[in-house]
């Protein structure tokens, strides 16, 4: 773990507590943010029970936001494309198979994640998305599908210790961050 | 697999998309493994001890001892020892263990082949049994659609495609994928969606209006009829429909389009989704939300408390609702469709480059999710497309 540079346990954190203000929320307590250049750009949590929107997981939150956001400055989706390409993303929870296929889809240079989700992960637990798809015809492969690199691992007993508590009903105010 | 309906015209099929690629039974995919002819009295004994160093991983529907009636009735023992790792089969290849075994029982070891998968049917079960005697369960769940379509339901389900098919094709010269969600017990449109990827594939969608559907179905009836008679044009094996703006088929490719881009991610299934989510809340705006475990309670209990008998109405996300999609969908669509509980989904055609309902993935096989929809192509006539395409390219230009 010490290999890790101090960062990406700070970003990490930050990841935790967007999923911390999940929990507050009674929604499942999985948080991220993006990082480009050192900078945090986006963070999202987990909103799928105040949408009734199963889809609405942390990643595609901060990820609505950045294109949002990108689109009102004026970005061509050729920018767009470029500036995810620089993007790390710090994520409480491996990405599930639609937000590891969203990440691909969008060209992320980087993800960080905290406990392996063996149920639905797209990064290696269920299918191993964020790998170069060598199958792929060719002319699919020169638009982009390099795949990302993925760390997991990262604060994962705090982002389980979070889950745990959604699921057994605890005292959503009582979770400490504390690495 | 195929529940086709012999009433219908023959272009038009429903196919079932099983869980694991479909094999002739007698064609199922086997693995090598080291056996032996054991000593009854040895039986027990040995299971265990294998049972705890070469336990039948993955291959949970293989059974450990073949029993076989030789010289009039006296039984036979046949005990799997372990997979074969290296190529030649020699006992080197075996583990430390096994080996010991081996040795301190005598047995003489030979190599059997046994299927790799469970069987899904009786006639694959009966298939299997020839090579190595496995165990057979037939399906726990059954998904309305599975073992057959009713013509009433068939013509429901052609006619939803067919509306889905417009929906792809009517945007201005271009084809896009499309996506409607149906509550199949009232056959009524809950939402319906095209690709948003490119915002001049956009089209004027939006939540449903409450209602009835049924000039709608009446308006599908009839143009059913107009595709039937232009079968007779003959130019049907030339067409292809041109994929590239299909969001699902080329995910990759937004960023090089040339028009605006709206979103990259804002693909049929996900938008449709998201309108189906907006309904539920316009309709149930007061609804508390309950934590999953206390709904999986309530639901498991069949229990509504007198306060909330609405809420028998409303139903969770999407559970027993179908979806139609033009294109089979990409993986983040159709893992979308596993966390919003679709009951079934039917699609037009295959995406072999990104689809993830069998062509490259398989999410309907993947046994960790913890729901499971039940996957059909639906086949009408090309004409469907073709008409639409031209119709839309002519208006376009014009």
């Amino acid at each position: 773990m010490t290999s890790y540079v101090k960062e990406t346990f700070e970003f990490m954190k930050l990841a935790l507590e967007q999923a911390n203000d999940a929990l507050a929320n009674l929604e499942v307590p999985v948080g991220c943010v993006f990082v480009e250049d050192g900078e945090v750009i986006a963070s999202g949590r987990n909103r799928t029970t105040e949408t009734r929107n199963a889809t609405r997981h942390a990643e595609m939150e901060a990820i609505d936001f950045l294109v949002q956001q990108w689109q009102k400055n004026g970005l061509s989706p050729l920018e767009v494309s470029e500036r995810f390409s620089k993007c790390t993303l710090y994520v409480t929870c491996e990405p599930c198979i639609m937000c590891a296929a969203a990440l691909s889809y969008l060209g992320i240079k980087e993800a960080y994640y905290g406990c392996a989700n063996d149920k639905f992960g797209g990064c290696g637990s269920v299918l191993s998305l964020h790998t170069s798809n060598s199958n792929l015809p060719t002319s699919e492969l020169a638009s982009s599908k390099k795949g990302f690199k993925c760390t997991g691992g990262i604060m994962a007993s705090e982002a389980v210790s979070l889950l745990r508590s959604f699921y057994e009903q605890g005292n959503p105010n009582g979770i400490s961050l504390s690495p | 697999m195929e529940n086709t309906e012999s009433v219908l015209p023959q272009v038009c099929k429903i196919i079932h998309i099983p869980e694991k690629p479909s094999f002739l039974p007698h064609l199922q995919p086997t693995v090598n493994m080291f056996a032996s002819v054991i000593e009854p009295k040895d039986a027990n004994t040995l299971v265990r001890k294998l049972n705890k160093i070469a336990p039948l991983e993955n291959l949970q529907h293989v059974k450990r001892v073949q029993r076989k009636s030789i010289d009039g009735g006296k039984p036979q023992l046949s005990l799997l020892l372990c997979m074969i790792v290296g190529n030649d089969g020699g006992d080197d290849c075996m583990p430390y263990e096994i080996l010991e075994l081996v040795k301190s029982y005598q047995l003489s070891t030979f190599i059997t082949k046994v299927c790799k998968y469970a069987a899904t049917s009786k006639e694959e079960w009966d298939e299997q049994c020839k090579l190595w005697p496995t165990s057979y369960h037939p399906p726990t769940y059954n998904i309305s659609g599975i073992t057959g379509f009713s013509e009433e339901e068939s013509q429901s389900v052609f006619s939803f495609m067919r509306h889905t098919i417009n929906l792809a094709t009517s945007s201005i010269g271009q084809v896009v994928n499309a996506a409607v969600i149906v509550d199949p017990s009232t056959k009524q449109v809950i939402a319906s969606a095209c690709d948003q990827v490119i915002s001049s594939a956009s089209l004027a969608n939006g939540v449903s209006k409450e209602g009835s559907c049924s000039n709608y179905l009446e308006n599908l009836k009839a143009s059913n009829l107009d595709q039937q008679t232009s079968l007779l044009d003959g130019s049907i094996s030339e067409f292809k429909p041109i994929t590239n703006n299909v969001a699902c088929v080329h995910p990759w490719q937004w960023a090089l389009r040339s028009s605006g881009c709206w979103h990259p991610l804002r693909h049929a299934a996900i938008v449709a989704i998201e309108y189906s989510a907006a309904r539920d809340l316009q309709l149930f705006p007061d609804h508390k939300a309950l934590s999953p475990l206390k709904r999986q309670k309530i639901e498991e209990s069949g229990f509504h408390s007198n306060g909330h008998s609405y809420q028998s109405l409303r139903p969770y996300l999407c559970t027993g609702y179908d979806i139609y999609l033009a294109w089979e969908p990409c993986a983040m669509c159709a893992m979308a469709l596993v966390h919003q509980r679709v009951r079934r989904i039917f699609f037009s055609s295959p995406n072999s480059i990104a689809g993830a309902l069998g062509s490259v993935h398989r999410l309907q096989g993947e046994r960790s999710l913890n729901h499971h929809y039940a996957v059909f192509r639906v086949v009408l006539p090309e004409e469907v497309f073709r008409n639409k395409v031209v119709d839309g390219k002519a208006s376009g230009s014009g």
